[in-house]
């Protein structure tokens, strides 16, 4: 039997989680490393699948989800987080040391078992990286299970691209190709120039289309953009899959601020496949 | 289910009856149309109503209050201190209408329908009892808004209560809906009933049913094009045109789920969590941190409080319309976009539809929202 904690009888209960070290990303975005109080609940935390989301709590500020950009495979737990509104500004006040609360894993996940056999398209626009930076771990760490592994990120100018110990790590693997580009270069950047689209068609690029999977999340216009260069090039919308991203306040179906159509965002979502997103019916 | 019948002079002894054990509310008048559930005291005993206009504030607030605290937060030398905290007295609503019955039962199928079940309302719930007075009086407890026979909840509920009364001029016919009824019903002050009590109960309802004649709700017709989402913008516009954005709507409703969550101080620097009812109407509902609002214009609002109350795959999900029928949306409505005007404007826009004018034919269609 699985030890059960106070969440069990009330979801809506935080545990309390002790911040770790806080490290800058760009400008308004840093990682918040973190771990529960309750050893049990960090063991249970730890079981959550790439694209889940947990709530996170700063008393007196409110609560909001939060993408979990870990992978379960690398045993820890970390938040990235822009600024935005009053709990992240007041989540970015916070030392090492202090306390906070966090509930969850929420959501479904990306289904990465069905994609066993496949290849894997990772297409992130700025902080679109969060979400799917768990998905590409958890790929490298199964990489048996996978055949190629490309990903394409792009930013607005190379002092906004995410994770760089991790690109650079990408960039010299052998086990995925990863290509970066910026809208706006600066005097050092000697990589690509352009949007994460200009990248599909870059000499030596070659995107798989058949048996592959295509992972996008990003800004509301980069994502037009890249379904409709992903089509182009023929994907079909069932192998275009990406998480959305809504105000919500329970994460467990209740609320009511999620939903979208007849689906809500916490628990049917927030992954979705492109067909899916086209019959939610609404703008996302 | 055996029926009993008490004296129509006895009936407050029910009200007696459950007070030792549970805080009793009840439907009492205050000036002019106003009526209210309040707690019922020594003091205002005598002034209990039995047939008296709905309140506007709808009872479901005893099992999802207007403001809920969730959680309280200490800090002791800079830990955390979460505690849960669970407000749930044993109450009976004596006089709930059969509509706020079903609004009620909804509110069930919900919260605690799949899972994770939500433990507030969960508790509360198990501590409520429910005697439901049958609307019979065509002057007091029948308003012209009122629809609960389109929606099929009324005036007479079938289940969902505990204890039901229905006023038959000397005496109550009282059914019992549950088994905490039943132990109700063993009670000295309830006589047995006789097959007469049974036709009289017939033809009363034979005749309150009259008095919903002009009063119509043509819900099949919205569910089907709503489902389908082929419903004109251009009948949401116009919907949305009149919608005021002051949430009426969803804070009158018996079926609206939906709530927010805040976090506030108190004076004394406890923090408390406390979630609070929210409405789909209003324009910060589904605005994130940032600006980006998904839902930003009005007729995509009120598209969405008329989907999410009829749209199938809900009806499915919770076995019924989150429609009562108990007509306050149309009270207190300012732009008349209660339910049953809007169900009108669906069908008369539909009408268009189904006998086509070249415009409307090339005119957008909405998705479901």
């Amino acid at each position: 039997m699985t030890p059960s904690l106070p969440t069990a009888e009330n979801p809506y209960l935080p545990q309390i989680a002790v911040l770790d070290r806080v490290k800058d990303e760009i400008a308004d975005v840093k990682t918040f490393h973190w771990h529960f109080k309750d050893p049990a609940a960090q063991e249970l935390f730890q079981k959550f699948r790439p694209g889940q989301f947990a709530q996170v709590s700063v008393f007196g500020a409110g609560e909001f989800p939060a993408s979990l950009p870990p992978s379960p495979t690398e045993q820890k737990v970390f938040f990235t987080v822009r600024q935005v509104g009053s709990v992240t500004t007041a989540l970015h006040r916070l030392k090492p040391g202090d306390e906070f609360g966090v509930r969850g894993p929420y959501g479904n996940g990306f289904p990465m078992d069905d994609y066993a056999g496949r290849n894997l398209v990772f297409v992130a626009g700025g902080i679109g990286l969060i979400p799917l930076r768990s998905c590409v771990i958890y790929a490298l760490s199964h990489r048996e299970k996978y055949r190629r592994i490309q990903i394409f990120y792009g930013s607005r100018d190379p002092r906004d691209l995410m994770y760089l110990s991790d690109l650079r790590e990408w960039e010299k693997s052998a086990g995925c190709e990863c290509h970066l580009t910026v809208d706006r270069s600066d005097d050092h950047w000697q990589g690509n120039v352009g949007v994460v689209g200009s990248l599909f068609k870059k000499p030596g690029v070659q995107v798989p289309v058949e048996n592959t999977t295509a992972f996008v999340c990003g800004p509301p216009v980069m994502f037009r953009f890249v379904i409709r260069d992903l089509t182009a090039m023929g994907f079909r919308d069932q192998d275009i899959v990406s998480t959305l991203e809504r105000y919500m306040k329970c994460g467990i179906g209740k609320c009511g601020h999620c939903c979208i159509g007849v689906a809500y965002v916490c628990i049917d979502g927030p992954v979705f496949t492109f067909e899916q997103i086209q019959r939610l019916g609404e703008q996302i | 289910m055996r029926a009993r019948v008490i004296a129509r002079a006895d009936v407050l002894k029910i009200v007696d009856l459950l007070r030792p054990e549970y805080e009793v509310i009840a439907p009492f008048r205050g000036r002019g149309r106003d009526t209210f559930f309040d707690t019922v005291t020594e003091a205002n005993r005598a002034l209990i109503q039995i047939h008296v206009p709905n309140p506007y504030y709808p009872p479901k607030r005893f099992v999802l209050p207007h403001i809920e605290r969730l959680l309280t937060v200490r800090r002791d030398e800079g830990h955390l201190q979460i505690e849960p905290t669970y407000d749930a007295p044993k109450r009976a609503i004596f006089g709930i209408r059969s509509c706020d019955v079903a609004g009620i039962y909804h509110l069930d199928r919900f919260y605690l329908g799949r899972e994770p079940r939500d433990v507030y309302y969960a508790r509360r719930r198990r501590n409520l009892l429910l005697i439901n007075v049958v609307c019979t009086d065509i002057e007091q407890d029948i308003d012209d808004v009122c629809f609960c026979m389109c929606a099929d909840t009324g005036p007479a509920a079938r289940d969902h209560f505990d204890l039901q009364l229905m006023d038959m001029g000397e005496d109550f016919l009282v059914v019992a809906g549950s088994e905490a009824g039943q132990v109700l019903l063993a009670n000295p002050i309830f006589k047995k009933g006789t097959a007469a009590h049974i036709t009289q109960r017939q033809q009363i309802l034979g005749q309150v049913r009259q008095r919903f004649k002009n009063t119509t709700s043509w819900f099949s017709a919205a569910v089907r094009y709503i489902t389908q989402g082929s419903i004109l913008d251009k009948t949401w516009e116009e919907v949305g045109n009149r919608c005021l954005e002051c949430g009426g709507c969803t804070y009158v409703c018996p079926a609206c789920t939906c709530f927010t969550v805040t976090d506030r101080t108190t004076s004394t620097g406890e923090i408390e969590r406390v979630r609070l009812w929210d409405g789909c109407a209003l324009s910060g509902y589904t605005r994130m941190a940032g600006g980006f609002n998904p839902r930003k214009a009005v007729h995509d609002r009120r598209n969405r409080r008329f989907f999410r109350k009829l749209a199938h795959y809900f009806i499915q999900r919770e076995l019924a319309m989150a429609c009562m029928g108990c007509g306050r949306c149309a009270a207190v409505c300012h732009g008349d976009v209660g339910m049953p005007s809007v169900v009108e404007m669906i069908r008369r826009a539909t009408a268009e539809l189904d006998n086509p004018q070249p415009e409307s034919r090339t005119a957008t269609r909405t998705e479901s929202p």
